[in-house]
């Protein structure tokens, strides 16, 4: 039986799922919890485990997910090829660097070299699309290097701060 | 079979209001004649239509607001009646009168009422001869300052200024104190002339808590006048009214019958006919004060249809043909209660602002006692031309508490992607102990819900994955699903750690 893997990331986190065919329907490990699907009609599911079953919408839009959970409803996407199948050794080393999610400019730092940080602390303002936007810590530790100065254009391939991780 | 009322009825309005109406149409054996924009082409209001014609631009100006053009699509289609729906022209004197010369029944009240009943300094007036209460404050519009100041002296602070040709919020301001009467009064005058293309401005007594109390009426061109009780509308955000309920757990049967009987002398006062409704403000105390009278068919008027079997639209046409009230409308009681929530296109996480886009997916609640009145579908365009209320959601139940608990699911049960909407805050409003327990005052919102909830929950992040997977598993689903992998190159993806347009860091 084919088994699929993907990785999305929803508001801020990424969600790692296995998804593979059962009769009818499917059933999927979504961050370790298994739930049973089947489709009840176009763009209509029905999700169902032990202790839940719930009638759910779910598409997808010129590459964008939109599911809509009754109470709340969430667009996110896949998560960027580079950190597919990443091994856990890999993951750790990703964390300690931070990278911009596009090429820009930096505008302000916001930490010092040294600093503490914690996770999802803004680390620093970059414009891009003529917005300024923040970058976020990916995790708690030391500030241990800053590549960039305000002024500097900066792509997604070198860090723009390195830290050093909380062990 | 008796001859329909009218052989074909022009439906001068767009989406929801404009398909009730074609529906009323329908079920009176009358043919509907839509006109849409080419904006809105494809609109449902279109689709259900026997006849459609284009009118013009999207720009509201030149197609929904052109009378001229509406006329003559009436007048091309063969139209003996014409319904004006709700915003639009459906308050301008301006479409009846034109309705007159060209020999087409307008489907409203006569051009004096709306006349009469659309200047708020006039209509206060009238009311306030014959007896109805109204908010103290000044009895007609002022122009020096002295007179605003002796007025707000005498009615007692707070106090609020309003447009005469007001509504809708603009033109208004509320003063705490003395000396920030000049300024405001300067700014209200700015904000009428811009909105209304009109400065006359009036003050009265500012209410701090009241509920807001409207009571629908029916008259006919016989002179017989009747209500069908209240609607409460006290949930609104920025002046605009968002859930709406009837009864109203404020009112006692004593209260009630008082009210309505002050309703019906409002509308006899102003020679109304057709269907209308007559807005009160109720304080703590009991005490009530008449607001405005609105002449159209409202938004929220499916509540009282719920509740007392009427069907308000085709009570309309009767009315506008000529027929007289019938019987079983002099019988009525209230039955159960109903509630509505508006489906607006709106980012209810993100300060409400209007939200656009095409619909990708659409499903509606059902069961008994749920009813969806809506403008859109499947693959509807919202764009940033006209108001944003695609649809409206309403249940009915025995009671209120059962109403509540149905209203939550059904907006659970609503599926709608593509566009955003606020179905999470009125879950989070309807679910509010102050709302269930039926403290509802015009300042809910401020006093209650000053942050809306935006919070995603380990549970719901796993599930929207799950079903995410299953999507990206279907093989070759439609067209439209373009490719998982040339999308993951998009910046976007990351935004977890990327908070978009957020400058706001020190």
């Amino acid at each position: 039986m084919l088994l699929n893997k993907y990785q999305f990331v929803i508001d801020g986190e990424q969600v790692e799922t296995k998804v593979e065919r059962n009769g009818s329907g499917w059933h999927v490990v979504s961050r370790g919890v298994a739930f049973e699907i089947e489709q009840r009609s176009d763009g209509l599911y029905i999700v169902s485990n032990e202790d839940m079953r719930l009638t759910v919408a779910a598409v997808r839009h010129e590459g964008v997910f939109y599911v809509d959970l009754g109470r709340v409803q969430l667009e996110f996407t896949e998560a960027p090829q580079g950190t597919m199948g990443h091994g856990s050794t890999e993951q750790h080393r990703e964390k300690d660097k931070v990278y911009a999610p596009m090429p820009g400019k930096v505008v302000k730092l916001l930490v010092s070299l040294g600093e503490m940080v914690s996770e999802k602390q803004p680390l620093v303002i970059v414009e891009a699309m003529k917005m300024e936007n923040l970058v976020l810590s990916p995790s708690n530790g030391k500030v241990k290097a800053i590549h960039f100065a305000a002024g500097d254009q900066i792509d997604t391939e070198r860090p723009i701060v390195e830290l050093e991780l909380e062990s | 079979m008796p001859q329909p009322l009218f052989k074909r009825i022009l439906v001068a309005n767009r989406s929801e209001i404009a398909v009730r109406v074609i529906r009323a149409c329908r079920s009176l054996g009358i043919f509907a004649v839509a006109v849409y924009s080419e904006a809105d082409k494809q609109s449902k209001h279109c689709m259900i239509a026997d006849r459609a014609v284009l009118i013009g631009p999207p720009s509201p100006r030149e197609s929904y607001l052109n009378i001229e053009r509406i006329i003559q699509a009436a007048k091309q289609t063969g139209c003996d009646a014409l319904h004006p729906g709700y915003g639009f022209l459906a308050e301008n004197p301006l479409l009846p009168d034109a309705c007159k010369s060209a020999g087409i029944v307008f489907i409203g009240p006569t051009a004096e009422a709306m006349k009469l009943l659309g200047n708020k300094v006039e209509s206060r007036g009238k009311m306030a001869d014959i007896g109805v209460p109204l908010i103290p404050g000044m009895k007609a519009a002022g122009s020096e300052l002295a007179q605003f100041e002796g007025a707000a002296q005498s009615a007692g602070f707070p106090v609020i200024i309003k447009a005469a040709a007001g509504g809708g919020g603009k033109g208004m301001r509320i003063v705490r104190e003395q000396f920030q009467l000049k300024e405001s009064l300067e700014a209200a005058r700015r904000e009428a002339l811009h909105a209304f293309g009109d400065d006359t401005v009036y003050l009265e007594k500012y209410l701090t808590e009241p509920r807001h109390i409207e009571f629908q009426v029916l008259a006919d061109q016989h002179g017989h006048c009747i209500h069908l009780f209240e609607r409460e509308c006290s949930i609104q955000r920025r002046h605009q009214k968002i859930i709406e309920e009837t009864p109203s757990v404020a009112l006692t049967d004593e209260l009630r019958v008082r009210m309505g009987a002050d309703a019906v002398k409002v509308a006899h006062a102003a020679g109304y006919t057709n269907a209308g409704t007559v807005e009160f403000l109720l304080d703590k105390s009991g005490k009530y004060y008449f607001l405005e009278m609105n002449t159209r068919i409202q938004v929220e008027h499916p509540i009282t249809e719920m509740v007392t079997g009427v069907d308000l639209v085709v009570e309309q046409i009767k009315v506008a043909a000529g027929l007289p009230l019938g019987e079983y409308l002099k019988q009525l009681t209230q039955r159960g209660h109903a509630i509505e929530c508006r489906i607006y296109a709106e980012d209810g996480e993100n300060n409400f602002l209007p939200s656009t886009g095409k619909i990708i997916h659409y499903s509606e609640p059902e069961g008994p006692g749920i009813r969806v009145d809506s403008g859109v579908a499947l693959g509807s365009e919202i764009s940033v031309h006209y108001d944003p209320i695609m649809a409206k959601l309403i249940v009915h139940a025995p009671d209120r508490r059962t109403a509540i608990v149905k209203m939550i699911d059904a907006l659970e049960q609503y599926k709608l992607l593509g566009v955003k909407t606020s179905r999470r805050f009125m879950i989070d409003v309807l679910s509010h102990p102050q709302f269930q327990s039926g403290n509802t005052f015009t300042n809910f919102i401020e006093s209650h819900m000053k942050s809306t909830n935006s919070t995603v929950n380990e549970l719901q992040r796993q599930l929207a994955a799950a079903l995410a997977s299953v999507v990206a598993a279907e093989p070759n689903k439609n067209a439209q699903a373009v490719d998982s992998r040339s999308a993951a190159r998009s910046p976007w993806q990351t935004i977890g750690g990327w908070q978009i347009g957020d400058s706001a860091v020190e």
